[in-house]
């Protein structure tokens, strides 16, 4: 038979121990939980990509500079720069308004 | 003396819980764990492993947490913790 000594310090660690393990039982029960419901409701969910450098975007893929995009423009067929786009449509819309 | 370990421990409980002392204990370690942002990595980890094991299954995910979590408690809070309790363990053994 084995005997374990009792000290006010051992009995002082399980406590903690226990009052830990319970606060933990506690968030994970609650992740969990959170998840599955997220899981039932939007079963396509996927999580975003976070990359703390910043490199990719959200979908973990590489970051595109707009001006490298280009988009074509319906009204005078000319390709322009993603981030000129909007100063573009302004001036080439209102063109078209007044002839 | 001839009393139980378990049996010892479990009176040494219930007084802390009926005494308000356990409570009191509790709440002093959360409000400690919540400021110096423990919760938040506990549930940053839960959801870490949740997605690095494509799984939502409790006993799973707090099987890979817990020792973790556990590890992560700041020497500051722990100590400050365990003294308290150790001060109202030594306030029994007195009366008693």
């Amino acid at each position: 038979m084995t005997e374990e000594t009792i000290t006010i310090d051992s009995i002082s660690n399980g406590i903690l121990n226990n009052l830990l393990t319970t606060l933990i039982q506690d968030i994970v029960a609650r992740e969990t939980t959170q998840q599955q419901l997220l899981k039932t409701r939007y079963p396509d969910l996927r999580s975003y990509y976070f990359y703390p450098n910043g490199s990719l975007d959200i979908n973990g893929l590489q970051k595109q500079q707009e001006s490298s995009q280009y988009i074509h423009c319906e009204n005078c067929g000319r390709d322009v720069s993603a981030n000129r786009l909007a100063a573009h449509l302004q001036r080439c819309l209102s063109r078209g308004a007044r002839r | 003396m001839t009393m139980d370990t378990a049996q010892l421990k479990s009176q040494i409980q219930q007084y802390l819980v009926e005494s308000g002392n356990y409570e009191l204990i509790s709440n002093e370690l959360k409000a400690r764990l919540l400021q110096e942002g423990w919760v938040d990595k506990v549930k940053d980890l839960t959801k870490s492993e949740m997605n690095i094991n494509e799984s939502t299954n409790f006993t799973q995910i707090l099987s890979t947490v817990e020792p973790k979590a556990l590890e992560m408690v700041s020497d500051s809070t722990r100590e400050t913790v365990l003294k308290q309790i150790r001060e109202f363990l030594e306030g029994i053994v007195d009366t008693q």
